[in-house]
């Protein structure tokens, strides 16, 4: 069945700048925001613009991810024609199977899948931003302009601009250059690695970007540049509103707290939600002596201490006495009688013991930093876990 | 276990539950921040393994039916059988008034009854708070060799009820109808498990004479004339929901920890219809204590002893004690509530003032201002 864009969502590999927390899952499956997983952010903003049809490339620990996905019900993707495909690497008759080698490859590999849809232009996501984007409004501009690629820009401000990809636009307000990183930035239109391409020309740009030995198989560094250099139309879409890359634990942190601000990000837009498959669980319990300040708290869980600008996933349970202060506390994490979590992220069902003290406030040094503790953990009784800290196992502490 | 088949009774809308029912059946009355009651009989029935359910309704279903959808929140929308709403089709033409007894329910969709597949039937009552343990009551059902085991509770509910006496052989000697408070025998929850044939001859026979009564004509028939009945008794939290009190009396006992656990064992999960949903956000001002906040709520006030629906704004400087608030109420700046059932999407505008007590709360209807 023909249509007229697809999704291609790049799950990505294992995320390794989030350490503890992708021990065991691809990073599209972290929990986010309380009710979130990161991937729910993408597959919302398709199941809103009118996109049915996505498919997910992973080749790092998909177990998580495929359960999680299953058949898209959650996002209003288990249609008919089209809906939520995992797409791992496989092999095929006569050849050796490979891993994705590259972002593009990952495309090239699936290009089966694609064809099947006979897609008019191909919408490529990646799976560790956080927004709330129409891309229904970015494939007008893209057709509009008649562009072969349409790639999403934000402005950022010229010190940020030298960690980002760089694109340069024309008189005629199409991209004329792309620089990644560059030390000095000729403008400030930060790539947000989301690309629209007309599937013919990708297609061709794919293959011939297969059969270059020299080539990483990358959209920013290979595809991308071998299209301007081509000469075809380039159109920069500018986005305006949040948009946060999760990629590392500080970055992870702040993305979180700033769901603490209904201003940053409104995800109570009935509008636009952001849907998740969340399981069902009693509403949540605030005890006697539960303090709950300038948090998000979700159901079932059981709160009898303080809470204080934090974030709180499903079924957490915090006990009496304890202390939550600017931590995300990620599904089933436990956190006993007496104990302290500040400036920290506690990872799936981790269980912090009585009077354990995880992470510290901010001391104004270049060495401090947002502690973690991995999933399925446990911090035993009076431990410390100082700033900064990264605990993969339960003998660490 | 695949012999077994389930019937809800949700077309029960008692007048003690006055405003609450004028929109719904007890069935689907809104319970625990964010669960209908009978996801309580759906949900006992799923982790026994029925996934063959018939809901038998009367009127006032709109709101059932798009709680329960395909039923597929309970994995009841199956290939074959799975969930089934029976509206009235097996009555005389002119029926108009309400079921008269549960008789009168089960020979208006008598038609369903004769063809379901299974050996045994499952009977619950759809406004019955309690979570079941069905599994352990099919076995004991099977091992009694009686046709017909009665569901009973391990301690005596408020209000009218039936209590079935046992004798030393652990079946049933008598039944005593409509007792008050503690006595002999044990209290009925009006669930029972029954061989499929014996429900057939009781339903044909009180057609046959005219009567529609379940207990006092049915159960007592087979009890007179020698039949065997076994008992189970659900050990845990249960309430049959016929009044307003009781309503709010089984909300409120779900702030206590101990009750809260027996109604949502974490091996037998409670299933209801999901929401879509945020996390609930606590301003810088909020306090909220011993209470229950379901999802999507924004609390800038005060809550103490509350019971609290997805959707629900409290605005700051807001006291809210003792109360229910059903979903997408709005609770304005510095309102004060106390004792008050709010129906589903209910204002209140800021500084209102409203006082119920323990015996009498306030119901507030559904979508009123105040």
């Amino acid at each position: 069945m023909k249509k007229n864009c697809i999704a291609m969502l790049l799950a990505g590999g294992q995320g390794s700048r989030l350490y503890a927390l992708t021990q065991n899952v691809a990073k599209p499956s972290v929990p986010f925001g309380g009710k979130y997983r990161i991937i729910d952010f993408p597959l919302s903003n398709c199941a809103n613009s009118g996109i049915d049809t996505v498919g997910v490339l992973t080749q790092y620990r998909p177990l998580q991810l495929n359960s999680y996905i299953g058949s898209g019900q959650p996002w209003d993707l288990d249609v008919a024609d089209g809906g939520v495909y995992i797409l791992p690497p496989y092999q095929s008759a006569g050849e050796k199977g490979s891993w994705f080698s590259g972002t593009a490859n990952a495309i090239y590999q699936n290009m089966a899948f694609i064809e099947n849809y006979d897609p008019e232009n191909v919408l490529i996501l990646s799976g560790d931003h956080i927004y709330k984007m129409d891309y229904a409004d970015m494939l007008r501009e893209h057709l509009e302009h008649d562009a072969a690629c349409t790639i999403s820009v934000l402005q950022v401000s010229m010190e940020e601009a030298t960690r980002f990809g760089i694109m340069n636009v024309g008189e005629d307000g199409f991209i004329c250059e792309f620089e990644e990183k560059p030390k000095q930035p000729k403008s400030d239109l930060a790539s947000m690695g989301i690309y629209i391409f007309n599937w013919k020309k990708l297609r061709e740009y794919l293959i011939a970007d297969e059969n270059d030995p020299n080539s990483s198989k990358d959209f920013g560094k290979n595809i991308i540049p071998n299209m301007l250099n081509a000469g075809e139309k380039l159109w920069p879409y500018r986005f305006d509103g949040y948009w946060r890359d999760v990629g590392t634990i500080t970055s992870l942190w702040d993305a979180n707290m700033d769901m603490l601000s209904t201003t940053l990000i409104n995800l109570y837009d009935p509008t636009w939600p952001i849907s998740s498959r969340s399981p069902i669980c009693p509403p949540h319990f605030t005890g006697e002596n539960a303090q709950i300040i300038h948090s998000i708290v979700t159901e079932g869980c059981e709160i009898d201490g303080t809470v204080e600008n934090s974030v709180l996933s499903s079924a957490v349970k915090v006990g009496t006495g304890a202390n939550i202060i600017y931590s995300v506390l990620m599904p089933g994490a436990v956190v006993e009688d007496g104990a302290t979590v500040e400036y920290a992220i506690v990872g799936e069902n981790t269980v912090v013991h009585k009077n354990a003290h995880v992470g510290a406030p901010p001391d104004g040094t270049d060495a401090w930093g947002v502690a973690t503790c991995g999933p399925n953990i446990e911090i035993r009784e009076g431990a410390q876990v100082p700033a900064g800290a990264m605990i993969y196992t339960s003998e660490e502490v | 276990m695949k012999d077994f088949h389930g019937i809800i009774f949700a077309y029960h809308a008692s007048p003690e539950l006055r405003e609450l029912v004028s929109v719904r059946t007890a069935a689907s009355l809104p319970f625990c921040g964010r669960y209908r009651l009978i996801d309580f009989a759906l949900s006992s029935m799923m982790n026994a393994g029925l996934r063959d359910v018939g809901v038998i309704m009367q009127r006032d279903y709109q709101s059932l039916l798009d709680h329960i959808g395909s039923g597929k929140a309970w994995d009841m929308s199956r290939k074959e059988g799975g969930l089934r709403i029976l509206p009235p089709f097996g009555l005389p033409e002119l029926h108009t008034g309400n079921y008269s007894g549960t008789m009168e329910a089960l020979n208006a969709v008598g038609e369903y009854i004769r063809d379901i597949p299974q050996k045994h039937v499952i009977l619950l009552l759809g406004n019955l708070c309690a979570n079941i343990d069905l599994t352990k009551a099919k076995l004991q059902h099977l091992r009694s060799g009686a046709p017909i085991t009665a569901i009973c509770a391990d301690h005596t509910p408020d209000g009218l009820h039936h209590r079935y006496v046992v004798g030393e052989d652990g079946f049933v000697k008598t039944v005593l109808f409509d007792r008050v408070g503690d006595g002999e025998g044990l209290p009925s929850l009006e669930g029972y498990i029954i061989d499929k044939d014996l429900l057939l001859s009781l339903m044909d026979r009180c057609k046959a004479l005219n009567l529609y009564r379940f207990h006092k004509d049915g159960i007592s028939m087979y009890l007179n004339e020698g039949g065997k009945m076994g008992v189970f008794v659900h050990e845990g939290y249960a309430s049959v929901i016929r009044t307003v009190n009781a309503y709010y009396q089984a909300n409120r006992d779900m702030l206590c920890s101990a009750k809260r656990s027996q109604l949502f064992p974490a091996d037998r999960p409670v299933r209801t219809k999901n929401h879509e949903g945020v996390s609930t956000y606590y301003g810088a001002h909020a306090v909220s204590r011993r209470s229950l906040v379901a999802d999507n709520c924004i609390i800038e006030g005060e809550i103490e002893n509350c019971i609290v629906f997805s959707g629900v704004r409290i605005g700051k400087g807001a006291k809210v004690k003792d109360s229910i608030l059903m979903r997408r109420c709005v609770v304005g700046d510095n309102c004060e509530l106390s004792h008050v059932i709010s129906d589903k999407a209910c204002t209140y505008s800021a500084g209102t003032v409203l006082t119920g007590n323990e015996r009498l709360p306030i119901v507030v209807p559904k979508g009123s201002t105040v």
